[in-house]
């Protein structure tokens, strides 16, 4: 756990960004128009920090952001704090075993077909909408944008929520789901830190622990580093 | 005239991007001496006319493409990226190589709903005629933006000169056993009453002279000599 891995285990606020690059006109009559320029369309994510980090125990997490600095990307997840796996958790009905058979046959556009597919019932819900997926290995997660049922076929097809960005074959791969899905992000913001009155802590000696608390100055603005996908 | 079937009807909803091919000429005697560069502002590679466009060119923008029913002699440019990149240092290639005068193709590709290329329209070609780099810091922010100014053929070949003067030097340039033309400086600018008997020593404002150079292939006036 280091770094925005922090961040995002201790946040106190998230916002998920997923707006595409669109350009929009509204003719005199008010009949709208728009056009979509198709781009990777990457994470983004918004995260607010308390102010309630003890300078003392907070150092080394100062330390890797400044490393980090605004053009670092990192490996982050919403599973590595068990009170945070519920935000991206597994809806649909398969095993993990049963997921874990799960290969990838093509992903073109935003269709992307699996087989591999386990014996269950035909009307078995294989994904839900906004189910998090990611091939393995290549952690540029995106969702299912409908629900998926099992069916009687030996392939399964999923419509994604963005077309596929991964730049060299992928037939063959398996699939993550779920909280265990990656997300490769920056900051490209990265908050600066202040340190404010207070944190003090008295032993029991009677000696005080001079200390302060953590304020950022602004939200973390993580951004999907997708040039690498 | 193309006909695009993703903007046929008055379609109310468009996805496309832009697809830059720019050709290098390393060698101004040579035209198959080249080095090409594609970059697009797509999610992927893609391929077109058997040339595959990467997605990460560094396209930042592609400036407005004049469409007009007559042919038209309007400007384009194109910004890049001007952070070395993996694939393609653009700094490098705007620097290091014989830019100017580089040829630039711009086609729209239109994408479906599945976000698959389904049609492609040629929009623009044209030549690099400048280019500008600038670099804009903001307190710790430090960008570099490469402009490549282009001009579409049309205005390239509004200001080409060609052919030669009727005069001995020029004639000369092409083949110098040419003889033809070596009695026009004698005849320049005399002056013939047909009809009436000729009058020794005719005026004459004549300037043409035998040490015309080569440089006059380069004036627009191709009349004759004066």
């Amino acid at each position: 756990m280091s770094g925005l891995q922090t961040i995002i285990d201790r946040c106190n606020g998230i916002k998920f960004n997923r707006r595409n690059v669109v350009g929009i006109q509204y003719t005199r009559n008010e009949i709208p128009r728009v056009s979509q320029t198709p781009t990777k369309n990457p994470w983004k994510i918004t995260v607010d920090m308390p102010s309630s980090f003890k300078y003392n125990e907070a150092r080394s997490l100062m330390e890797e952001l400044d490393t980090l600095d605004t053009t670092t990307p990192q490996l982050v997840t919403f599973g590595n704090n068990a009170n945070l796996q519920w935000i991206w958790a597994y809806q649909g009905s398969l095993t993990t075993s049963q997921l874990n058979g799960l290969t990838v046959v093509s992903y073109v556009g935003e269709t992307l077909t699996l087989n591999g597919l386990p014996t269950v019932a035909a009307t078995t819900v294989m994904f839900k909408k906004n189910d998090l997926i990611q091939i393995n290995t290549h952690p540029f997660p995106f969702t299912s944008t409908t629900d998926v049922l099992r069916g009687t076929g030996s392939t399964v097809t999923i419509t994604t929520s963005r077309p596929n960005i991964i730049t060299n074959s992928i037939t063959g791969y398996g699939i993550t789901v779920g909280t265990n899905c990656q997300f490769y992000m920056f900051c490209p913001n990265m908050p600066v830190y202040k340190l404010a009155p207070g944190g003090y802590e008295r032993y029991g000696d009677g000696k005080i622990l001079n200390n302060a608390l953590i304020t950022w100055s602004d939200s973390f603005y993580f951004y999907e580093f997708v040039g690498s996908a | 005239m193309d006909n695009i079937p993703a903007v046929a009807n008055n379609k109310t909803a468009i996805n496309s991007a832009e697809f830059i091919k720019l050709t290098i000429y390393n060698d101004y005697n040579n035209t198959a001496n080249v080095t090409i560069h594609t970059f697009s502002s797509a999610y992927s590679y893609e391929t077109i006319d058997g040339t595959q466009y990467s997605p990460m060119g560094g396209l930042l923008a592609v400036g407005i493409q004049q469409r007009d029913i007559r042919v038209t002699s309007a400007d384009t440019s194109i910004s890049l990226s001007g952070i070395p990149a993996t694939d393609s240092n653009n700094m490098a290639i705007v620097l290091g190589t014989k830019i100017r005068g580089s040829k630039i193709e711009i086609t729209r590709g239109f994408y479906n709903n599945n976000f698959v290329l389904a049609n492609v329209a040629h929009r623009f070609t044209g030549i690099v005629t400048s280019y500008n780099i600038s670099e804009e810091r903001k307190n710790l922010v430090d960008n570099f933006t490469i402009t490549l100014n282009a001009s579409s053929y049309k205005t390239v070949l509004q200001n080409r000169v060609a052919g030669r003067k009727t005069n001995g030097t020029s004639w000369k340039v092409f083949n110098p056993t040419d003889t033809s033309m070596d009695n026009v400086y004698s005849l320049a600018d005399k002056h013939f009453d047909f009809g009436v008997k000729p009058t020794e020593g005719a005026t004459t404002a004549s300037t043409a002279t035998a040490t015309n150079t080569q440089t006059n292939l380069t004036n627009t006036n191709t009349r004759g000599p004066r």
